[in-house]
């Protein structure tokens, strides 16, 4: 006997492994901690094009070539043939499963045709017909306007989620539904998940969130999850979380700065893993002090990113090369810069981004130039803290050393909440300004070091071909 | 679509279903059906007790949650009755019991939902067994 619970094969234990299917997106497999419960009604639910589509048709087509094959039913929000004609402009699609593996139908013409009583009978009629594995109604909304009372809804609700449970098969309910629906169509309260697709218009741009609202019988990464939609389908950045501190093991060990005479007003330097805000005027040097923080880590073999908003590769490979190195050595040496365009920043991408330059590249050092540039560009600063927060406690787990640039004319003022939070997160905070003396000079004060001894008096600093140094 | 392998001329299989879900019960009946067996329905442990006496299936699928006598004492009863004890037993449940329907007395094992490869092989497989022991039977051992 070869079923998966006969008496042969089974032990004492009567606990069954729940199967999953793959959303065929590692990042939402993630969120849902292994993808969608097999033989689950699910909702997809978001406004027109939120990517609702794509992601039900990346599923499909990543899990299509099995032994059963997966339907696709459009009912009356697109016909058919467009929704096919677009699926082929994504690079998951393809068309030798067309019509074995995954067979488009069209329910339109019958719910026209005969109401709403039309849908179960076809369902079983497929089900019968062709076994399928997976069943996307697209959109089931849309059914609602060809109900003639609530009652009829709830009546096909009942009987569809009847056949559905009944039969092995993973079923995807797309709709246009709003939060105001979650409480009152009828699908919501028979659905084993929801998943929420969102868009909203920051400036010229769209920020795009990824939202599972309802999981039964498993947990799932809560919260907004930004996400892009690109050829290949959606591309998600799962919210950053803090880290769990349970394996941490702090090192008590400094490393240099590499900005000359920095160090002694810090006791020695700074500490590994360590989070330093270096805060000053435009000019003041905050970016080339960075850049020689995070060159620096070429001497002890510590790879480091230079992650920045303003200056293209081609101007910071000028910087680079201002400050005496060959820029494509110190690539070659573990300098690696990540560039976003501020017209283009979505915190919740760039710091999933600069978390998984970290991880794949094992850097040990980290510049942001500058955070001041996230700020502007977040839709929500509460957000953008939680995150950045986050991050440097990633950071100090695994023993990154980072310098944040801010910048801002008048240091840390205490009527800027902004400013405050992020000196609070820090461990150090170096401010950047005119000479107490006035004119041209330039000064540095080192304000705050956790857990070491520092010089707080100002001292001149001098920007010269080879950097900052501090006098 | 596993095929038929009961000659259409010849009699069919019995299959006693024993389930109270109309949406079960449609789909194993089309399932079944179509790979050649007879099938007979019960609601309930009791009447479905009655159509075993009466009818003699060769196989009883039955849920556990079902009214007036569960499928595991269903099972049980007909296990314990030489008369019925011949007839084949596959628990197919939305409970994860494996373990209680073994214990019951259960032939196999399935748990829902419905993958009609998977159902129609297990209930031909045990046919085929049962089959196979009937041709032939182990001689006691005398001491």
């Amino acid at each position: 006997m070869t079923g998966r619970t006969d008496h042969a094969s089974e032990r004492d234990s009567d606990a069954v492994d729940f199967p999953r299917i793959s959303t065929g997106n590692r990042e939402a497999d993630m969120i849902l901690h292994g993808g969608f419960p097999c033989n689950s009604i699910n909702i997809v639910m978001g406004q027109p094009g939120t990517g609702k589509t794509i992601f039900a048709e990346q599923l499909l087509f990543h899990n299509a070539g099995k032994e059963r094959p997966l339907v696709y039913l459009t009912t009356l929000s697109e016909p058919l043939s467009k929704v096919v004609s677009y699926a082929q402009r994504m690079s998951f699609f393809d068309v030798d499963a067309i019509g074995t593996s995954v067979i488009y139908e069209d329910l339109g013409s019958e719910l026209a045709a005969e109401g709403i009583d039309a849908i179960v009978p076809r369902i079983v009629g497929i089900i019968k017909q062709l076994s399928p594995a997976i069943i996307v109604i697209d959109s089931f909304k849309a059914v609602h306007d060809l109900a003639r009372s609530t009652q009829e809804m709830r009546r096909l609700v009942s009987e569809l989620a009847g056949v559905l449970s009944a039969y092995d098969v993973t079923t995807f309910l797309l709709g246009e539904y709003t939060h105001d629906h979650i409480q009152t169509y009828p699908e919501f309260a028979v659905a084993d998940s929801i998943v929420q697709l969102e868009r909203d218009a920051l400036g010229v741009r769209d920020e795009r969130y990824f939202r599972v609202l309802k999981l039964r019988g498993s947990g799932y990464h809560e919260g907004q999850h930004a996400f892009r939609i690109e050829d290949n389908g959606l591309h998600i950045f799962p919210r950053l979380v803090t880290p769990s501190f349970r394996s941490y093991a702090p090192v008590l060990e400094r490393t240099t700065s590499g900005i000359e005479g920095l160090d002694t007003l810090m006791g020695g330097g700074l500490w590994r893993g360590s989070t330093t805000l270096l805060v000053g005027p435009t000019g003041s040097g905050k970016s080339t002090m960075g850049l020689q923080f995070a060159l620096e880590g070429r001497r002890y073999g510590a790879p480091a990113l230079f992650v920045n908003f303003q200056e293209n590769p081609s101007q910071v490979q000028r910087m680079v090369r201002a400050l005496g190195v060959d820029p494509i050595q110190a690539a070659s040496e573990g300098f690696h810069h990540l560039y976003t365009s501020p017209v283009e920043l979505q915190i919740d991408s760039i710091i999933v981004d600069i978390f998984r330059h970290i991880e794949a590249k094992g850097v040990r050092r980290v510049v942001v130039d500058a955070v001041g540039d996230l700020v502007t560009a977040a839709s929500n600063p509460r957000r953008l803290h939680d995150f950045m927060y986050s991050l440097v406690q990633h950071f100090v787990v695994r023993n990154v050393t980072s310098l944040l640039n801010f910048e801002s004319i008048n240091g840390i003022t205490g009527s800027d909440d902004t400013q405050q939070r992020w000196s609070y997160m820090s461990d150090n905070v170096i401010i950047l300004g005119r000479a107490e003396t006035g004119g041209a000079e330039r000064s540095l004060r080192v304000i705050k070091t956790r857990n070491s001894d520092h010089d707080p008096s100002a001292h001149r600093i001098e920007i010269l071909g080879t950097g900052v140094r501090v006098l | 679509m596993t095929g038929p392998t009961v000659s259409p001329d010849a009699e069919r299989a019995l299959v006693l279903v024993v389930e109270r879900d109309p949406h079960v019960r449609d789909l194993e009946r089309f399932f079944l059906n179509e790979a050649g067996f007879a099938v007979d329905f019960a609601e309930d442990g009791l009447s479905a007790l009655e159509t075993v006496q009466a009818r003699k299936p060769a196989i009883i699928v039955t849920e556990i949650i079902v009214p007036k006598l569960d499928g595991l004492a269903l099972c049980r009863k007909v296990k314990d009755d030489p008369a019925l004890a011949n007839t084949v037993v596959l628990v197919f449940s939305i409970l994860a019991a494996q373990g209680r329907a073994r214990d019951a007395g259960a032939d196999a094992f399935l748990m829902k939902p419905l993958a009609e490869r998977r159902l129609v092989e297990t209930v031909k497989a045990l046919l085929a067994n049962r089959q196979s022991a009937r041709s032939h039977p182990r001689k006691e051992s005398s001491r």
